[in-house]
Parts: structure tokens; sequence; C-alpha cells
């Protein structure tokens, strides 16, 4: 069976009300579920089953989103949705006025069944304005964003080698990519990876 | 151009939320997080100056401009996006020598950032950099 129209199947089978296990979604390892999702979108051109924005409500299952081009978006999370907020995490830790990318099947009433949901997830280019104790102070287009450390969870990859919790060798005036979560209405972020060059 | 091997990363554009409001319409003026869009290091010479991928060794990188599409592979998962150019970047120099690997299959070297859109349609917005294959076919 070709197994993205069966993913498809199940996701809107769990958006409809039905079960879905975590078995029969969990089946695809991360890489390969990205794999088998099958990519129709012209170059160029915007995603029907992409969304982002700010959630605005949240009413059982579904999050009422205001996308950043004021576009509104209905957001079905189902028991097969991945969603990631600095850790992966349940549904229980995500909260209205958090931001977030999802990718999903839009549905034809035009809700997207949520396949992966980020929580307040950003990527963001910076370089070392202050190192601090368990803190970065970060210039990112000419601002300054307050990156956390966060015990057992935030990490260091230098020059590609093996992610450490080491943050030591970071150095004031060096180039970062940061992955982490933002506070969302502030200027703070929790640190996810930190991505340094040697 | 024959296919290019290095390191594709996102980057957010257009209207957006959090730190990325700032983050405008790229070189070209429209770029979105949700629409399937590049980032590319030889957009204009003013954008090579900044990138310099040459700086690392990389070469075969075509001059190309705003709307031209570009095929990135995620080498962990084989899984495949077209994107057209929205933007100048990554600014490949300041990561000269960086690999990133899938077990055999890895990539050196930042050659081009994907929307939100894009990059989450080959692999999750959460590994944040992968190995990557670039072709204009």
């Amino acid at each position: 069976m070709d197994q993205t129209l069966d993913r498809r199947r199940l996701l809107a089978t769990a958006a409809l009300g039905g079960v879905v296990t975590a078995t029969g979604l969990g089946s695809l390892a991360p890489e390969a579920a990205f794999a088998a999702e099958a990519t129709t979108v012209e170059p160029g051109a915007p995603d029907p089953n992409f969304a982002e924005g700010r959630i605005g409500k949240i009413t059982g299952n579904m999050l009422l989103v205001t996308g950043s081009d004021t576009v509104l978006h209905s957001i079905r999370i189902t028991d097969g949705t991945s969603i990631w907020k600095l850790h992966p995490t349940t549904f229980d830790r995500v909260a209205v006025g958090d931001g977030l990318y999802a990718r999903g099947v839009r549905l034809p009433d035009g809700t997207l069944a949520a396949d992966a949901v980020w929580v307040n997830i950003v990527n963001l280019h910076a370089h070392i304005a202050a190192v601090g104790r368990n803190v970065l102070h970060l210039d990112h287009k000419g601002r300054r964003i307050v990156a956390h450390v966060v015990p057992d969870r935030s990490a260091a990859v230098y020059n590609g080698t093996p992610a450490v919790s080491d943050m030591s060798l970071l150095r004031v005036g060096r180039h970062v990519q940061v992955l982490g979560a933002w506070h969302p209405d502030t200027n703070e972020i929790d640190i996810a990876t930190v991505y340094a060059a040697a | 151009m024959a296919a290019l091997r290095g390191e594709v990363s996102w980057f957010c554009c257009g209207s957006a939320w959090g730190p990325c409001g700032s983050a405008g319409g790229g070189a070209c003026g429209t770029c979105s997080s949700g629409n399937y869009q590049h980032a590319w290091p030889n957009t204009s010479d003013a954008c090579l100056a900044i990138t310099r991928p040459h700086a690392c060794g990389i070469t075969g990188m075509s001059r190309r401009g705003c709307g031209f599409r570009h095929y990135t592979t995620n080498l962990c998962n084989g899984a495949r996006v077209g994107t057209a150019i929205a933007d100048c970047g990554p600014q490949t120099d300041l990561f000269c020598g960086e690999r990133t690997c899938c077990g055999s299959a890895c990539g050196s070297n930042r050659i081009i950032d994907l929307t939100p859109a894009a990059y989450s349609a080959i692999a999750s917005l959460s590994t944040g950099l992968r190995p990557c294959s670039v072709n204009t076919v």
C-alpha cells in the first residue's frame, strides 16, 4: 500500500474522530515520515498543508490560530500529531499566545489535521554580544535576544562535532545559529541547540 | 549546474511572529515562511560578497536570480522539495568546514536555506540542519 496515502487516511480518520494508535503512525521514524510526504506544491507557491501564526484559542483538540498575514487557521491535534516545544511534548503544554508552525493534511472543511506542530520554535542567526551564567546575549538583526541555557536540554554543536552540553567554547563576537523556543511576547528564548563555527 | 552537496537549514521571512517579526521579505521582496522558497548564496555580486562560499572552497555555485528554481534533497531520508529563490543566504563563510551527517550520508558547508514550509516538507524543523544535495532539475 502506498505509504503516503496510508498516512493521510490515518490522519483524516483521526481528525474526524476516529482512533489512531501511536503504533499506527509511530511505525514511521521521524525522517521516514517526512520522506513519505508527497510534494506537489509549485516552487515559490504557498503550501496549503502548512500553517503558521499565534494561537488565539484552544477548544478541545482544536487550535484556532491567527496567521502573521492575518489568515485564520483551524488546526486539529490528533493522536498522531507530534508536538515540539523545546522538547517533544504533549498537547497540554501548548498555550494561548504561543507561536507555531504546523504541517499536516488540509481537510475539505479547511481544517488542517496536524501531522507535526512546532511551538514557539525559532532558528536564529546571530552574534554573541555577551556571555553570562547560563545565558547568552545575542545580537539578532540589530536587536538583543536573551538566550537561556536549559539544564539537561541545551546543547552546543561546534563545527559539526557531536552535540555537547558544554557551552564554554562560545565566545563573544562569534556567529552562531540558535535553535530554540521563544518566550511569547518577550525578547527571550530557551536554547535547544547552538551551532557554532570552530 | 551539477548537483551540489552541502548543508541545508531554514529561516523565517515575511510576516512572522516573535524574533522573526523583523525578518521582512528578503532580498527579492517576496519571501514568505509559508511558501516554497529559499535563500541562495549567489544571487548578485553584492550577495556573493556577503556569503563568500568560495572562502570555503566551494566551486560550481552558479549565479541565480530571484525566482530561479532549485530542488533540495534531504540526504537523511531522500525527501525532495522544489523551491524558488527569494533571498540571499546563507552566510556560508561563517561556518566553513562545518559537517553534518546522517550515518554515512554527509554534507559540508551551508549552501541553501529553506523557508519553514519547504524545510518541513523534507525534515522536522527541530532538526535545524541536514546534509543535502541541491540540483536544478
